[in-house]
């Protein structure tokens, strides 16, 4: 069984008379054990799906759609039914550590405040984080928790940050951009980390990134999402070895070691989609019918492609 | 042979008793891009500041064309500083929240060139242009723009100076790969059409060995070696 469902998940957020479309009909399963991984560039709509789950957005956005968790639609759920969830069985690594933390109280103070709210004694908790922290590459912790966070790392940082979200055990791990702005080493550690996190502790989890090489060591299957649209979805090295989809082929095209090709042009606007295909205007192959026909998700090898390129009809 | 654009002899920096780097000395030619690679915390960063007068060197000597900016008044080293000009790792504090990004990109025009309001405007467009900018990107606050667009504007504002030498401090690593790619094909562009030389500091080799002419290695707070990456500098 999934542990994680999505169906026809659309977001929008209304902005004046406009309404932004965030995020169009996106479906998939995550099921137990597995890493999704969600690619695509800045605005592509990867970070809102990962809010939207946990029901973290704003008040101006319109979400539709279903989210199975264990069986369980999350959108129904009453907002202290919900608040169990959050944190103890789905837990979220927000982007960017530093933002996360607060600047003015001291790390461990932090690590307690999680465990304070639920309930949990702080010592035991303490103990838990501690050997946590230990286990996730942090190395002399006790030292650490009486640190702000501006005198981390950036990569410390994210780790504690991991340890934090790992409290509770959780089902479904959400990490949202997990190295934006880590030098090469720290990145390195992140792959260590994640894959640990995936094999030591076998927790699925759902990784929101745009760094190709994370996704590629760390991801069983990733989608890539375009426009708010998830326009591939297959096998984590078929997608990034061999790509299908144009986009995609652009993006691993754009990789220093791939020729740093930009993909020409820029992202639709989100008040007003393109008719017919969301990347017409940015593709090589497009042809007619891709100006005229938005395309849908078709069966491909084995994974999923939206698009009407003439050699997958 | 023609002076190098910029030298740096013997560079060294302390802050109170920690030796951030010492000995450090490299040269750039017209119209080259030479890397400066090294980890977090290898005084990148520094290096750059100290090139364009945001941080003072405890020793050695930054020469532009010659002339070493260390010795120089404040005066004078004002009148020099339009023609050194650095981006910044962070797009979204390299520019001022509270103004358009079209004011943001005339700021440094109003400033220094003396244009009356008309041409100021049609070469504030130009820029945009050059830089691939839409108009409508030009009437958002900086906060509606993403990463690679503030990147542009920044790239705009630093053009309108027609600078001869440009300190670009990662200005990559905060933006994903389609962009990272945009952007660096249009610092090799700008290089192309005006000759303008980078020093283009990263942590990325993959990127420096891709751009750049030569690549010189920080390393325990010295160059440790200049690799030569592509032979001819092209003007």
């Amino acid at each position: 069984m999934s542990l994680l469902e999505i169906k026809d998940l659309s977001v929008e957020f209304s902005s004046g008379e406009n309404a932004v479309k965030a995020v169009s009909h996106v479906f998939f399963k995550v099921r137990e054990g597995e890493t999704l991984g969600i690619i695509g560039e800045s605005g592509s709509g990867k970070s809102v799906i990962g809010l939207a789950l946990l029901r973290l957005l704003p008040a101006n956005a319109n979400v539709s759609g279903t989210v199975f968790f264990q069986g369980q639609d999350l959108f129904s759920l009453r907002p202290s039914e919900l608040r169990k969830i959050r944190g103890k069985r789905i837990s979220l690594m927000p982007q960017n550590p530093a933002g996360a933390l607060n600047p003015v109280l001291k790390n461990r103070l932090q690590i307690e405040e999680v465990f304070e709210e639920r309930g949990i004694d702080k010592k035991e908790g303490m103990k838990k984080s501690l050997r946590l922290m230990k286990k996730l590459l942090l190395r002399d912790p006790e030292k650490l928790c009486d640190l702000y966070p501006h005198q981390l790392s950036g990569g410390m940082r994210q780790r504690l940050i991991a340890c934090m979200s790992l409290s509770f055990e959780p089902e479904l791990v959400i990490a949202d951009e997990p190295t934006k702005g880590l030098d090469p080493e720290a990145k390195e550690r992140a792959v260590e980390l994640f894959t640990k996190i995936k094999h030591d502790y076998g927790k699925t989890m759902l990784l929101i990134t745009h760094d190709l090489d994370l996704a590629l060591e760390v991801c069983d299957r990733i989608a890539v999402m375009y426009a708010g649209e998830i326009v591939e979805l297959d096998k984590a090295s078929k997608v990034l070895n061999a790509p299908s989809h144009p986009y995609t082929k652009g993006l691993v095209r754009a990789q220093p070691r791939n020729g740093l090709v930009p993909l020409s042009g820029q992202s639709p606007s989100r008040i007003s989609l393109p008719e017919g295909c969301f990347f017409h205007e940015r593709c090589r192959y497009s042809s007619i019918e891709c100006f005229r026909k938005h395309p849908e998700m078709k069966n491909h090898n084995g994974g999923w492609i939206r698009c009407h390129f003439q050699s997958f009809q | 042979m023609s002076l190098p654009i910029l030298s740096v002899n013997e560079l060294a920096m302390s802050f109170g008793t920690l030796e951030v780097f010492r000995n450090v000395s490299f040269s750039v030619d017209r119209g080259e891009t030479l890397g400066l690679f090294g980890k977090s915390g290898s005084g990148k960063t520094t290096i750059g500041k100290c090139i364009v007068g945001l941080e003072r060197p405890t020793g050695g000597e930054i020469r532009v064309q010659g002339a070493n900016i260390l010795d120089m008044g404040k005066k004078e080293f004002r009148k020099l500083r339009p023609k050194i000009q650095i981006i910044f790792q962070h797009p979204e504090t390299s520019l001022d929240p509270r103004m358009k990004a079209f004011e943001n990109l005339i700021e440094p025009l109003k400033l220094h060139s003396g244009l009356k309001q008309d041409a100021l405007l049609k070469r504030g467009e130009e820029l945009a242009e050059l830089t691939g900018l839409r108009p409508e990107h030009l009437a958002r606050y900086p906060i509606q723009l993403s990463g690679g667009e503030i990147q542009r504007i920044v790239l705009a504002r630093i053009m309108a100076l027609s600078p001869d030498f440009i300190v670009a401090d990662e200005p990559t690593s905060m933006l994903d790969v389609s962009v990272q790619a945009q952007i660096l094909r249009l610092m090799q562009k700008l290089q192309r059409e005006t000759g303008v030389s980078y020093l283009l500091i990263s942590h990325d080799l993959e990127v420096l060995r891709k751009v750049c002419h030569r690549i010189a290695y920080l390393d325990n707070g010295t160059i440790t070696s200049i690799e030569n990456i592509k032979r001819d500098v092209k003007r």
